[in-house]
């Protein structure tokens, strides 16, 4: 694997920085192509905006109007996505629909952008789209069905970064960048700090990727050049329970609060956007003024969300790059921003990959690593729109099931859905590991250890984002404690993990207060006694 | 259905103050929805840890000049409270239930993640330790094999840390098999069942023998007693050492127990309780309240001279909380809690959180208030009243138990 003369453990062909889903697309690409690849991330994968939007497997209707080239992008990715990462995507379709306020001529124009993108969007009748999604606005004046769908962001990334390690890549998460080596004009590597370590390292390659999404506006300056990003957060809603599943859209210009995505067995709401200062990106607070919109909006697209359960709230920042002087963000490009800063900025050796959204990371992945590869001056092809991911290399849930287990139960069905073929590798032998750890998400001790052991989790959080472990409708409040408890014996270390159960709950907290009314405070009231009171946990 | 009261609500407040009335001669009903957060108890009662601004009680009367006037313990006063406190040994023995500790004196307990934590008295079968930190020297922490909500390394780094030795230990008994298939079944209650059976505990005991070695004290997760207390007598007679539980996370096996030999006490003094049940449709006239009705009663009114609403807070839906407001659900009486919402939460977690104070007001009888007038005849107990901050100020058992005496010593003077 080794290409350019490269002898020492800490040479790579190409760094790359940031390990979101551009970045863990950008690492399994460039290894797909025989490059020897670091991906250093300074949380853990999937901590930025990458987690914190709806799931949204994008047709591309919703740009087909203002943005053809983004819409375009997205309906090519969506097919592709629906073929390599199956075991991410949910293929639930979406509506477009006109309520009596909104302007029903804009329909016309909405299916004519569509078909001229390449975008399958068929108007149907409304008391047909009644019939099809029972918890639609009854009031509806128009309807046009498009091949949206729903993908879970955490599962995604974590099966490029999984594909990429198959493939012989370095991933260090906890790993923070603390400045590039530079000879002249040229950025040779990268200074690092291990977090969890403590430790500084040095690591050399002769082309650095910054895929850091919000934060590569600060990765840049550490080289020592601008990119002109523009933060643009965005506040969303879980509700407890799945109750569209059909993906509903507005059919207008897009504004707020105008997507309610069904995924797995909850429903997202989304979102607002509003810029927000750069020393405010790393803690998103989501407001009571957000929450209200996101209610009141959404009700407007099903009624039932007034009287459903809300989960969380939580918001993400959009890694935008600011053209013009757009207060609210929304008409700037969501196009792929790809900077070769040698031709920008004269700094050899670094190139940016940022923009763009969720629905296009292998696209820019594919654009990135085509980069690389120029500047490495070799040819070699991208294949992933080709070779499907990890997880999602044989057939569905089921048959995967069936060939571990003879009579699987729903527990065992939920972890193959989550890890596809990768199930195999799950423990799965006695009763001990069968065990359930989160009756809400029903994820197992087997599944617990299997994420400890083989896909980087070294926290609560992080174990969360591969497992689901505490996303369900009580939040975490019996499974932290016991996939703490594994956590504790899996590290050998009880005072860390107690610590990091504390921080958990802030973590879940800190998504529940917003909307803490009904029962997410009753559920909440039980939680602080138990973790407060009987456990006298304290800040 | 004619009583002298009805209580609305059978945790720990509606089951106290239905005791007291009735073997005072009172003739109560008790409508209980079923659950209270009795079923998460820490195994321990507790009076008052700290005070509201945070400075730790160790002697809880002497703090209670510190509280607001609108605190549950400043209505009931200095003095009633010593007398309560005094009484409450005697009185939960009359139940059958043994409480341990000094009642004029705060103590410590070990939580199920290694805490010392201060508390007040201890349900059957734990102790009150003194200081924060362990008596003994050599300790064996003990887990069921496979019962995840019980965590013997957390207490043991946390013991370790104040200088104990400790060991840890499993115990596997064949016995728990078949819940173990069950992957959700490995919970406290179930454990406790299995337990109950004497040849099962006697086998488990045989298995600690093996594994004391020369530890002066073991800790075993609190799944014994699921209706008897009286196990850690039995294992410290067999093994010849000092047997401590601890409190594992919900269900509390001791508090489900607690919760049932209080509600036989109340029955076997005459109450009727109403299990299953939920109040609704109050009727009143003026400022009277004339009758309830009850989901399965339907048609059928509960009538009494007085009525008692311990309904407890969000978790026990006595109250409810909405996007600006929150209501008590039975009455519609009137709260204390702010309509900005921003004012309910600390954004950390482990913050005071103000929400949980919020509660019912009362006049300095607990005689309920409803848009701006007292009522006459409906008093409140226990965690629906407002005022005091339970979680907080670790004043829940306390709050629950001596406004039950209060509110029960009302009716009864009134009705003398």
């Amino acid at each position: 694997m080794v290409q350019h003369g490269i002898k020492n453990d800490n040479e790579f062909d190409v760094i790359i920085i940031g390990g979101g889903i551009t970045g863990a697309g950008t690492a399994r690409d460039c290894a797909l192509r025989g490059l020897k690849v670091l991906l250093v991330e300074r949380n853990d994968i999937a901590t930025g905006a990458t987690g914190r939007n709806h799931g949204l497997l994008h047709s591309g209707a919703r740009y087909a109007v203002t943005d053809q080239e983004s819409a375009r992008e997205c309906i090519e990715e969506n097919m592709i996505l629906r073929k390599i990462a199956r075991h991410c995507v949910e293929e639930t379709d979406g509506f477009f629909i006109t309520l009596p306020e909104d302007d029903l001529d804009y329909q016309a124009k909405f299916v004519q952008s569509c078909n001229s993108a390449g975008i399958k969007a068929e108007i149907i009748d409304p008391k047909e789209a009644i019939r099809l999604e029972p918890s639609v606005n009854p009031s509806i004046t128009g309807a046009v069905r498009v091949p949206d769908g729903s993908v879970d962001p955490f599962r995604l990334t974590s099966a490029n970064i999984t594909d990429a390690k198959l493939h012989g890549a370095k991933v260090m998460v906890y790993t923070e960048l603390i400045s590039f080596i530079k000879e002249g004009d040229t950025v040779r590597g990268v200074k690092v700090h291990n977090r969890i370590t403590g430790e500084d390292m040095e690591f050399y390659a002769p082309v650095t990727v910054n895929a850091g999404g919000i934060w590569g506006h600060a990765i840049a300056e550490k080289a020592g050049t601008t990119i002109n990003m523009f933060p643009a957060k965005g506040a969303l809603l879980i509700f407890g329970h799945r109750v569209n599943n059909i993906v509903l859209n507005r059919c207008r210009k897009p504004a707020n609060a105008d997507i309610l995505v069904p995924g797995d067995t909850v429903c997202v709401i989304g979102t607002t956007s509003s810029r927000v200062p750069f020393d405010e990106v790393d803690d998103m607070k989501v407001t009571p003024d957000e929450v209200d919109l996101l209610l009141t909006e959404g009700a407007k697209l099903a009624p039932a969300l007034a009287s459903t359960r809300i989960l969380r709230a939580y918001a993400g920042v959009r890694p935008l790059v600011s053209a013009d002087n757009d207060p609210s963000g929304r008409n700037i490009s969501r196009g792929i921003v790809l900077l070769d800063h040698e031709t920008r900025d004269g700094i050899k050796g670094f190139i940016s990959i940022t923009g763009g959204k969720l629905m296009t990371y292998r696209l820019m992945a594919e654009w990135a690593a085509d980069a690389v590869c120029k500047k490495l001056g070799t040819d070699k092809k991208c294949q992933t729109m080709d070779i499907p991911l990890p997880g999602s290399k044989s057939e569905g849930v089921e048959e995967i099931s069936r060939k571990i287990w003879a009579h699987p139960t729903a527990s065992q069905k939920a972890t193959a859905g989550r890890h596809g073929d990768l199930t195999v590798r799950v423990p799965s032998e006695d009763e001990l590991d069968t065990s359930l750890v989160c009756e809400c998400e029903e994820v197992s001790v087997g599944e617990v250890k299997y994420a400890i052991n083989e896909l980087d989790v070294h926290n609560l959080v992080d174990l969360r984002r591969r497992t689901r472990v505490g996303m369900g409708t009580c939040q975490g409040e019996l499974c932290a404690c016991r996939a703490a408890g594994l956590l504790a014996r899996a590290r050998n270390c009880a005072e860390g993990e107690r610590n990091d159960l504390k921080r958990f709950l802030n973590e879940r907290w800190k998504g529940i207060y917003p909307v803490g009314w009904g029962d997410a405070l009753r559920e909440s009231e039980y939680s602080q006694w138990v973790y407060s009171g009987v456990c006298g946990l304290e800040k | 259905m004619k009583f002298d009261t009805i209580i609305i609500g059978g945790g720990l407040s509606g089951l106290v103050c239905g005791l007291r009335l009735q073997r005072a001669g009172r003739k109560c009903a008790i409508v209980s929805a079923g659950q209270s957060a009795m079923h998460f108890s820490s195994g321990y009662f507790d009076f008052l840890d700290r005070t509201p601004d945070g400075k730790d009680v160790s002697a809880p009367l002497d703090a209670v000049d510190l509280l607001d006037k609108e605190h549950p313990y400043s209505k009931i006063g200095k003095a009633r409270l010593t007398a309560y406190a005094e009484e409450v040994k005697e009185f939960f023995k009359g139940c059958g239930i043994m409480l341990e500790g000094d009642p004029c004196r705060n103590g410590f307990r070990i939580t199920p993640t290694g805490n010392f934590k201060r508390t007040w008295l201890a349900l059957d079968d734990f102790s009150v330790f003194e200081t924060d930190t362990c008596p003994w020297n050599k300790v064996l922490i003990v887990n069921i094999e496979g019962f995840l909500d019980f965590n013997t390394a957390f207490i043991a780094q946390s013991l370790e840390s104040k200088g104990t030795v400790c060991t840890t230990s499993i115990l596997r008994l064949e016995e728990m098999e078949r819940i173990r298939k069950n992957p959700s079944e490995m919970r406290a209650v179930n454990i406790a069942r299995v337990l109950e059976r004497r040849e099962v505990e006697d086998k488990a005991v045989g298995l600690m023998k093996d594994m004391a070695g020369d530890a002066d004290a073991i800790l075993l997760p609190a799944v014994f007693g699921l209706k008897e207390a009286g196990a850690r007598t039995r294992i410290e007679k067999a093994l010849g050492k000092k047997v401590s539980f601890v409190a594992t996370m919900p269900p509390s096996v001791a508090g489900i127990r607690t919760q049932m030999k209080l509600k036989a006490g109340f029955e076997a003094a005459g109450g009727v309780f109403l299990q299953g049940d939920t109040a609704c449709g109050a009727e009143m006239d003026g400022s009277h309240v004339t009758g309830i009705g009850s989901v399965n009663f339907g048609d059928i009114r509960l009538e009494a001279d007085s009525y008692v609403l311990a309904t407890g807070s969000f978790f026990s839906k006595g109250l409810t909380a909405a996007p600006g407001h929150i209501v008590e659900n039975v009455f519609g009486l009137d709260t204390d809690a702010p309509s900005e919402r921003k004012k309910w939460y600390c954004t950390d977690f482990f913050g005071r959180q103000d929400y949980i104070s919020y509660g019912v007001k009362t006049d300095s009888s607990f005689r309920c208030i409803k848009g701006g007038g007292t009522i006459d005849n409906l008093y409140a107990a226990g965690s629906i009243l407002g005022g005091c901050n339970a979680l907080y100020e670790g004043c829940g058992a306390g709050t629950a138990i001596f406004s039950a005496f209060s509110v029960a010593d009302t009716i009864l003077s009134e009705n003398a």
